[in-house]
């Protein structure tokens, strides 16, 4: 008898509680870096893999317009790849006669697109179109002028070069 | 006596453990939503132009006194090459504005030499803003937008020639 009460008085151990003070000190911790770097201007961008930008101490922002990317290994506008490239050599593009190249047709049915499409009465005039132009820092000049060249003479001699951020 | 002490009982402290399973759950929801959301890279942009429609250039269209040069920077293998262009000034004066800028021992160019010679020049005839880039054709692109960084800004955050036309070597 005195034994089955002893049994019955016989204290459960303790069942652990889980500390999550430690998790909730890291997750508020990454919640305000979080925030800190929160973007306003949602907007994906696909570069390439490996593609370096420069760093640059500009300030200003970029704004939406037809985007070229030039990396070591291929030109793409707007999404799509025009040609590859092989030792810093744009394949298709003459320098001698860039008119004939297939990013010149491009670029120039984007600016007739623009030109053929209305403006809203009560937006502000925008002016020259720009030109978002991507490049990798590694390339020499040489290719990147047969490039702004061939914009210039298709309607878009205004570029705004997209850098990182110093 | 007795009375008292049975008023004298020790309350005994509850022990409240705060519960922190709703603010796990919202931090549960938001770190993923702000991990998708987040930019660990900043795009800035440099306004350029390429020397194409000629007909933009503002020089023919003022009629104000003041001094306009064109800051003339080419950036060779060897170095920084810097000569002007004006229709107010003569050549005496527009030779006076040139310099050459030589790299270093390590190879590296003189950007802060250079950023010194543009300030010297921007003081003279603050209302030049224009610089005209030549880079011959091995030149790396960092080294291009190394160049327009060290020409837009003194060092005192001052604007030094933020218009920057990019162009290659004629002839």
């Amino acid at each position: 008898m005195a034994l089955g009460q002893l049994r019955r008085q016989k204290k459960r151990p303790p069942v652990p509680k889980l500390q999550i003070t430690a998790m909730m000190d890291m997750f508020t911790i990454i919640m305000i870096f979080l925030l800190v770097s929160f973007s306003s201007k949602p907007e994906r961008m696909t570069l390439e893999d490996g593609m370096e930008l420069p760093q640059s101490n500009a300030k200003m922002d970029y704004s939406k317009d037809v985007r070229l990317i030039l990396s070591t290994t291929t030109l793409t506008l707007e999404g799509e790849v025009l040609s590859e490239l092989q030792d810093a050599r744009i394949a298709g593009m003459d320098p001698d006669d860039l008119r004939s190249s297939e990013l010149y047709r491009k670029l120039l049915a984007y600016r007739e697109e623009a030109d053929a499409t209305p403006q809203d009465p009560g937006a502000p005039e925008e002016g020259q179109p720009h030109l978002l132009f991507f490049c990798d820092k590694r390339l020499p000049f040489e290719t990147i002028n047969s490039v702004i060249k061939t914009a210039g003479m298709a309607g878009y001699p205004n570029l705004q070069f997209a850098v990182l951020e110093k | 006596m007795s009375r008292l002490g049975a008023r004298r009982h020790v309350k005994e402290e509850q022990e409240t453990d705060l519960d922190m399973v709703p603010i796990m759950n919202m931090f549960l929801v938001l770190i993923p939503f702000l991990l998708m959301s987040a930019s660990f890279l900043h795009l800035k942009a440099i306004n350029t132009s390429v020397p194409v429609q000629a007909e933009r250039h503002t020089q023919a269209e003022a009629s104000e006194p003041k001094v306009e040069v064109t800051l003339v920077i080419e950036i060779r293998t060897q170095g920084f090459h810097i000569s002007a262009l004006s229709d107010a000034l003569d050549g005496r004066e527009l030779a006076k504005l040139g310099t050459d800028i030589p790299i270093g021992e390590e190879g590296a160019y003189g950007f802060a030499q250079m950023a010194d010679h543009l300030e010297t020049v921007k003081n003279r005839y603050p209302a030049s803003n224009t610089m005209l880039v030549i880079p011959e054709p091995a030149i790396l692109y960092d080294t291009i937008i190394q160049t327009m960084d060290a020409a837009r800004y003194s060092d005192n955050q001052d604007l030094l020639f933020p218009n920057v036309v990019l162009s290659g070597k004629v002839g």
